[in-house]
């Protein structure tokens, strides 16, 4: 017993440095993982076999996976800015910090002082006893003494997914076209009726955001791909077209006089 | 392990819980109507549900008003003010949501975002145009559920579950104005963020408070606290935290910092149930805890709450001095009337819980009122909220100028005004003692706060106005509810005796 305390105690406070002094949010929140998952093991050792179980499935398992979605959406290699945006925060930070250790030291002192009166801490043995197992126990709570707390959660939960859904779904004003309408659409012209020109295919690479040249030399804007458009990552070819037709031109003064006439 | 014991069925007097069942339970159909119903349909249907729960409910609470029991295996108590404050909480959600249905004073239509999901001052949000957002109902009644469950919840967990329950969808209903949306957003994002921070402090108290009395029911942590009259420091810390958990949510200086923004940015229509109810509620939250669980300890709260209160009514009142926009003034005046009703709970004596209920009555009535009479003074750009908008506002229509004028006479505590019976009603408890002092600061504030009334008054009536800003005329509800209002004004204020004989008769918390 003794020997999984001091492990699981370095460990959990271990990871607990690690998370505050890590530069990236992933490596923080897996530091947090490793904190939580510690402190499971800490609550199942101390007979509380529910609570250490919840630990992981809940804070470990949802909660901490749910960080890593966010932070992977936002992006993972977005450093944060350092920069304080409150003015004094380091100072308040480091007096609540000092606030709350007072607060701990204040519970492992009453904790210490009931042993001295000889208030021996019978831990959670005797009372899961009494109720035939831990989980049994709480949840008599759960289902007994705490049934209308317990069940009211369910409109916080209604509340939740209803809020989701409001802030982020809406109806659509427009119809979308679908398969049949846009292959119609599509054949009706005859410059696309062949599907859209392939992006950049050249001798020497291929490359997605660099658009096609037509026969006639000309750029193909229709050849890129949507996406890359929207976001601003396509290749400008403008300027390399332009240099390497003058130097077809210089080359050959035949078809340079054909392209004057 | 393995042994089965017997498990006896919980006992819930589902008779007695009518109020709240009945709420909740009509939030949970209006979420299956959302998903049933087609839009047309859902505009009729969803009032009509309001409406007829709340109608219910407030029948079954009448029923109520002579029961005193403790019910649903401990976790809420029926007792004389859950039944008053109940009561209060129901008739301020009809009339709330009379202002939520208004859409005649708006011609872009009703107070609520057609979609809130549309990006503000995209083309699609102008696609949507006057439809309606439906969810608005059912997020409105969970709240309301929440909130009658808050002053009746009988320990820490169903206080908190309660006020999870009634603050999750104002976060969310706070983000959906249909005009200055990018405002509405903020306001949101800012109320979520401090408002979960708050609930996370007010469970940090509850822990602390289990740990130094073992402990969540009110009676089991007042027996802790009468057996070991020198708290220790452990229980003094639980009881700040958890004190400063609920003064943010009746908006208290100095945890009053959220309420200027989310009063300015959310749709004035919820604004107004919000100001109105969420004090009512959290007070009557508030009053629980510190008179049954920690009514032993009163000597080491009454401190702090003396220094909140004189805080909260100073700040409210100073701070009100300087805005120039009138649905901040109405917010910081709220800041202060936090503080009037803190000197009733200050008090800690029967004399102080009554007066407590009588403030939050007439406030409640006359502060929904105010911010609804907001909605129809327009500009061309939406409400007009500058003070300056508001100026020769007497000679565009009289009959605003004059509710107004009375209103704020009343919010100042005029006598012969509801609002002198309310500050009567609290101050006279605390008067005595060494709260005297608190009484005084009182009294120099809402001079202060009066002074500025004045101000507004004097350059409604006396000063040239702005021609662009007009007087919509509103529909029938926005008129019950400003009528409501005035009633309760001159009523409660010339017939004092009538609200002070009903709250007498409610008697004391049951423990």
């Amino acid at each position: 017993m003794i020997a999984v305390f001091w492990v699981c105690a370095v460990l959990s406070v271990a990871g607990g440095f690690g998370m505050v002094f890590s530069r990236k949010a992933v490596h923080s929140a897996l530091w947090l993982a490793l904190t939580m998952i510690n402190l499971a093991v800490l609550y199942v050792s101390q007979q509380a076999e529910f609570l250490g179980i919840v630990q992981v499935v809940v804070y470990t398992g949802a909660v901490m996976m749910l960080f890593l979605f966010v932070l992977m959406i936002v992006g993972v290699d977005s450093s944060d800015s350092l920069v304080e945006t409150i003015r004094g925060h380091r100072l308040a930070s480091v007096a609540a910090v000092l606030a709350l250790l007072v607060l701990v030291l204040t519970m492992i002192n009453q904790a210490t002082q009931s042993l001295a009166l000889n208030i021996v801490p019978t831990g959670l043995e005797g009372a899961n006893a009494d109720e035939g197992g831990n989980v049994q126990g709480i949840a008599k709570l759960l289902f007994g003494r705490y049934v209308f707390a317990f069940e009211v959660t369910s409109a916080l939960l209604i509340t939740a997914a209803l809020g989701a859904m409001v802030l982020a779904h809406r109806d659509r004003l427009t119809r979308v076209p679908g398969q049949e309408e846009l292959s119609r659409e599509r054949l009706a012209d005859p410059a696309t009726a062949a599907g859209l020109p392939a992006p950049g295919v050249y001798a020497r690479h291929n490359a997605v955001d660099t658009p096609a040249l037509l026969p006639d030399g000309s750029i193909a804007e229709n050849s890129l791909p949507g996406a890359l458009v929207l976001r601003g990552t396509t290749h400008d070819v403008r300027e390399e077209v332009a240099v390497t037709r003058a130097a077809e031109l210089a080359s050959d003064p035949k078809q340079a006089q054909e392209e004057q006439s | 392990m393995g042994v089965q014991l017997p498990f006896p069925t919980p006992q819930i007097e589902y008779s007695l819980l009518l109020p709240v069942l009945v709420i909740l339970g009509a939030a949970v159909v209006s979420v299956l109507i959302e998903a049933v119903a087609a839009e047309s349909l859902r505009r009729t249907l969803q009032p009509l549900l309001a409406f007829g729960s709340l109608a219910i409910a407030l029948a079954g609470c009448v029923g109520l008003w002579d029961q005193r029991q403790v019910v649903a295996q401990g976790a809420l108590v029926v007792d004389g003010p859950t039944v008053i404050l109940q009561g209060t909480l129901l008739i301020l959600a009809v009339l709330g949501a009379l202002l939520m249905m208004e859409s005649r004073v708006d011609p872009a239509g009703d107070p609520f975002a057609a979609r809130a999901s549309t990006i503000p001052g995209s083309a699609d949000e102008r696609g949507f145009g006057a439809r309606r957002q439906t969810e608005v109902w059912p997020l409105f009644l969970f709240a309301v559920g929440g909130m009658l469950m808050f002053p009746a919840a009988n320990d820490l967990l169903t206080a908190f579950i309660a006020l999870e329950v009634f603050s999750l969808p104002l976060y969310l209903l706070t983000g959906m104005a249909r005009r200055r949306r990018l405002l509405s957003q903020e306001a949101a994002l800012k109320y979520f963020v401090l408002g979960a921070f708050s609930s996370a402090v007010f469970l940090f108290g509850s822990a602390l408070i289990y740990a130094a009395t073992g402990s969540l029911d009110f009676a089991g942590i007042a027996d802790a606290v009468s057996a070991d009259p020198t708290s220790g420091l452990l229980l003094s810390a639980g009881v700040a935290l958890l004190l400063a958990g609920m003064l943010f949510k009746v908006g208290a200086a100095p945890f009053h910092q959220w309420s200027p923004d989310v009063y300015q940015g959310a749709p004035t229509a919820l604004t107004a149930f919000m100001s109105a109810a969420t004090k009512v509620a959290a007070f009557g939250a508030l009053l629980r805890v510190m008179f049954v669980a920690l009514g032993g300890a009163a000597w080491d709260w009454q401190p702090a709450v003396a220094v909140i209160a004189g805080l909260s009514m100073l700040v409210g009142a100073i701070t009100a001095v300087v805005q120039s926009d009138i649905k901040r003034v109405l917010a910081y005046s709220s800041v202060a009337h936090a503080g009037f009703i803190l000197t009733g709970v200050l008090a800690a004596s029967p004399k102080g819980l009554s007066g407590s209920l009588v403030y939050l009555v007439a406030y409640g009535f006359v502060t929904l009122a105010a911010f609804g009479l907001l909605t129809v003074v327009r500009s061309p750009a939406g409400e007009a909220t500058d003070v300056q908008q508001w100026a020769g506002l007497a000679k565009k229509s009289p009959v605003t100028a004059s509710v107004f004028s009375l209103l704020l006479l009343t919010m100042a505590g005029l006598p012969l005004t509801s609002g002198f019976t309310a500050k009567f009603a609290a101050w006279s408890a605390a008067w005595g003692g060494w709260q005297t002092g608190v009484v005084v600061i009182g009294a120099v504030s809402s001079t202060i706060a009066a002074a500025f009334y004045l101000r507004i008054i004097v350059s409604m009536w006396f000063s040239e106005g702005d021609d662009a800003v007009v007087v919509a005329l509103p529909g029938l509800g926005t008129r019950t509810v400003v009528g409501v209002g005035v009633a309760s004004a001159v009523v409660f204020g010339v017939a004092p005796q009538l609200l002070l004989g009903l709250v007498d008769g409610v008697g004391v918390f049951l423990r």
